[in-house]
């Protein structure tokens, strides 16, 4: 029943990513102003919205790891589950919007980059979640998951500082803005269509993706435990 | 001030008199950093000013990275850490306590730099000097708290020393942002640094506060 | 195709590409690391 409402679930993902990338190529029409180059918008900010959202996951993972810790330690190692799961796809689906974004800026405004505050925050946050990867992986001993915590939270606590840091230091030297000013929105209902399919597309595939890291984290975590019981059980 | 961290601070700062290793060391890496941008950049006139406040916001960062990779080297080595954990007294002033001597330290780097710095630079103050002696305190001190407690999250990897630039950096941006935006103002007299003077406040006012609320759990974490 | 838009339509390709590559690569990598942990689950069931 499981396997048939995963497999369910995975085909209906496909179908909508393409049926989104048919959207997004073939039915949404050119920007007037940008081109043919504003079909990358159908890719980049999906992702973009999702990397966000993730990160908020493993943000909430991390407080509940912290919260539970003592109280209820299998609801905090679920919690751990859901910071790692979170901080991971979060990240690959960031670098999606650091690769994409500059090619999308480079033929729509002429620069691969600019420090506005939006890509600044950006790439701060995927420099702060990989920092968490990093720390994860190199931190050794048995209480990771409560030092992994502790980083996220000040990560996530860094980062509207970051935003508006940024929006100040542009307020006094103006840049470029990438995306457009506050009037600028998708106007052309085609465009709206198209966007709106990608979304769906990729917020479905972002939590099967999601659901399977987590899965797959508290897989490892049961392993782990059910071998430190051996050991224990062995030297007893 | 509690007895226990007017117990660690003296503490602290009495070993580092003896020694003063790790002032020397900083200093000396904060003086090659300034000399190796003077190297990558040829400072030049108004060309100077502007770069200043950068070159000397990551002069002391590197610099206070090299003496913090070792901040907490030696409650590790004399098993203080387990100590700390059996006492009553909050770990949080331990911290507080090496937070107050390292950002003595770096201040100590700051001062006798600062004149080195101005000639090499041919610096000339445009702006409020007095106010550079909010803005570097106020930025170092964003540094150094946020940086002793990370080092102490980084305590038991193995790749301690890399780890702790890695994890801080990103976090520090916004401090070393406003710094950086800060200092060039005071010394271009161009624009007002008020606005980034108050986002320093804000931002070691909000990390120190978390820090010392969190510095707990990290201390039996290890 | 003016070489503009064939410029722009070549980043687009590559946009796509890259995004495809990160997204199936990351999925394949966590196909391995759930054939990991399943293979040491059962092995630790097995030896028992």
């Amino acid at each position: 029943m499981k396997k048939t409402l995963i497999l369910l679930y995975a085909a209906v993902t496909v179908a909508l990513m393409i049926w989104g990338f048919y959207q997004a190529i073939y039915v949404a029409p050119s920007d007037a102003m940008q081109g043919e180059i504003s079909h990358i918008f159908y890719y980049h900010v999906p992702n973009a919205m999702l990397a966000f959202l993730f990160f908020a996951v493993s943000l909430l993972g991390s407080i509940g790891f912290l919260s539970f810790r003592r109280s209820h330690p299998e609801r905090a190692q679920i919690s751990d589950a859901w910071a790692l799961a979170g901080a991971e796809v979060g990240v690959i689906f960031c670098t999606v919007v650091l690769t994409t974004g500059p090619l999308w800026g480079r033929r729509a405004w002429g620069i691969w980059w600019t420090w506005d505050a939006r890509l600044t925050t950006t790439l701060v946050l995927w420099l702060i979640y990989v920092s968490y990867l990093l720390l994860r992986r190199f931190a050794a001993g048995p209480q990771v998951q409560t030092l992994a915590a502790v980083l996220g939270i000040f990560g996530a606590l860094d980062v509207p500082i970051v935003y508006m840091s940024n929006r100040w230091w542009r307020t006094q030297h103006p840049a470029p803005v990438f995306g457009g000013g506050p009037d600028s929105g998708i106007k052309d209902p085609a465009m709206l269509a198209a966007f709106g399919w990608n979304v769906l597309a990729w917020a479905a595939w972002g939590i099967f993706v999601l659901l399977l890291r987590y899965f797959v984290e508290r897989k490892h975590q049961l392993n782990a435990e059910a071998e430190a019981q051996e050991e224990l059980e062995a030297n007893a | 001030m509690t007895r226990a961290l007017w117990t660690h601070l003296v503490k602290d700062l009495r070993i580092e008199w003896r020694s003063k290793e790790a002032i020397n060391s900083m200093l000396f890496f904060a003086l090659l950093v300034v000399v190796l941008f003077s190297l990558a950049f040829d400072p030049r006139g108004s060309f100077a000013q502007q770069i200043s406040g950068g070159v000397l916001s990551v002069a002391t960062m590197f610099a206070s990275v090299s003496a913090l990779n070792q901040a907490w080297a030696r409650e590790i080595r004399h098993q203080v850490l387990d100590a700390q954990r059996m006492t009553p007294a909050p770990g949080a002033e331990l911290f507080l306590a090496k937070v107050i001597a390292n950002f003595l330290f770096v201040m100590i780097v700051q001062i006798v730099l600062a004149p080195v710095f101005m000639v090499m630079y041919n610096l000339r103050i445009g702006g409020q000097p007095w106010q550079l002696l909010l803005v570097l305190p106020l930025g170092t001190w964003a540094l150094v708290a946020n940086g002793t407690f990370f080092a102490a999250l980084s305590i038991r990897s193995r790749n301690r020393e890399l780890l702790l630039p890695l994890i801080l950096f990103p976090i520090f941006m916004p401090a070393l942002l406003a710094m950086v935006q800060a200092t060039t103002a005071i010394l271009t007299g161009e624009s007002d640094p008020t606005l980034w003077i108050k986002l320093l406040v804000g931002y070691d006012i909000i990390f120190t506060t978390v820090s010392l609320l969190l510095f707990e759990v990290v201390l039996h974490a290890e | 195709m003016d070489p503009a838009t064939q410029i722009d339509h070549q980043f687009v390709v590559a946009a796509y590409i890259i995004t495809w590559t990160l997204q199936l690569g990351y999925l394949a990598w966590l196909g391995l690391k759930w054939r990991a942990e399943k293979r040491s689950a059962d092995r630790r069931l097995h030896s028992r």
